[in-house]
């Protein structure tokens, strides 16, 4: 089963890889780290103009790390605007995805996140650095393998 | 605790001396503890010998003469490097016991402030075994980068040990207090202690 883009995808010779269609029908797509830049910058020239979300997730205990882009084309006069999701896989022992800030400004804080919860490294991103947890963290708390602190929170108070 | 060889650096631990005498049994009493690291290479044996022991003794800092508040202006940030949960506050700094001045250029230094809204009762006794439990600590996180979530490690493990204290009978709560919420767990009648710390949810 192949979507639109992907057929296009492979008209111009890009490496990319069918996951099928999620529950709305999205054509979801995989593409590796190394190609994802290039391939971004392509996707904002055939039009994608908007990325309506950015999120990671790990895939599995001791498996990859995902970063999933949603991308919207927007255009005048559209109620059924084109859109596509994008997952980019990396491994756990060196997690790093080239950062789209430079294609899509709005991923910055959603990419910070990524990282701050995940560790993914966005290469080129501005200012990576932790969004919600203090800076002097230590671990990634939405890895599956993550073992949280023994720290004492008031529990009893009446 | 690790083994012993797993201690990452020889220091030599100071402690001052606490504002609090026996006969002191005022409301307003403060409790106060402060240690520091320094590195000593001859302390090294004396150390491994000391770690044997169950219970660390507190060694105290010498009290300092003329302390002034230090980098505690907006140029610096306006805040400092801190844990501070209900009962153990810890900061790195030394802090006056008296004029509670706060010099933030001695990094050296870890100040406990226990229990400051004087939740429980102390006593000199139960004070020094959480001062030796802290110097324990900290001995135990020596090379350990100085950052909010190492002293966060050190206040959360003293705050068990403080409930361990009080679930022990050791401590009682303070019915003076000016907050009296049992925040560690309403007060039970008759409770026996059996060695085991009893789950807190039970």
């Amino acid at each position: 089963m192949q979507g639109r883009l992907s057929a296009w995808l492979v008209k111009h010779g890009l490496i990319h890889r069918s996951l099928g269609f999620d529950y709305q029908g999205i054509e979801t797509l995989q593409i590796k780290p190394e190609d994802w830049h290039s391939i971004a910058v392509i996707f904002y020239v055939y039009g994608y103009n908007y990325l309506r979300s950015q999120c990671a997730y790990d895939v599995a205990p001791g498996g990859l790390l995902a970063s999933v882009y949603h991308l919207t084309r927007i255009e005048d006069g559209v109620d059924q605007p084109e859109e596509v999701c994008i997952k980019v896989f990396a491994s756990r022992r060196n997690p790093r995805i080239p950062s789209v800030f430079w294609v899509w400004k709005s991923v910055d804080f959603q990419e910070r996140e990524s990282y701050d919860m995940l560790g993914i490294s966005y290469d080129n991103h501005p200012r990576l650095k932790r969004i919600l947890m203090p800076e002097s963290w230590i671990g990634w708390p939405l890895r599956k393998d993550y073992i949280a602190p023994n720290f004492y929170e008031i529990q009893d108070a009446h | 605790m690790a083994a012993t060889s797993t201690y990452m650096a020889s220091t030599h631990f100071s402690m001052l001396g606490w504002t609090t005498k026996g006969n002191n049994k005022q409301l307003k009493r403060r409790n106060f503890f402060s240690v520091s690291a320094q590195e000593a290479e001859i302390e090294e044996l004396k150390e491994e010998e000391k770690q044997e022991e169950t219970m660390k003794k507190p060694r105290p800092v010498e009290p300092q003469i003329n302390v002034e508040s230090k980098n505690m202006t907006r140029d610096y940030g306006g805040q400092w490097l801190s844990c501070a949960t209900r009962h153990v506050r810890i900061y790195a700094a030394y802090i006056d016991p008296e004029t509670f001045a706060f010099d933030q250029t001695q990094l050296d230094k870890l100040t406990l402030l226990l229990d400051p809204t004087d939740e429980f009762v102390w006593t000199d006794d139960t004070c020094t075994k959480v001062y030796s439990y802290f110097q324990e600590l900290v001995d135990h996180y020596e090379g350990a980068p100085l950052t909010e979530y190492t002293l966060r490690l050190i206040g959360s493990d003293i705050e068990h040990y403080i409930r361990k204290l009080l679930y022990t009978g050791e401590i009682q709560y303070n019915m003076n207090a000016k907050v009296l919420n049992f925040s560690m767990g309403k007060p039970r009648v008759g409770f026996n202690y059996n060695g085991q710390m009893e789950d807190v949810n039970q």
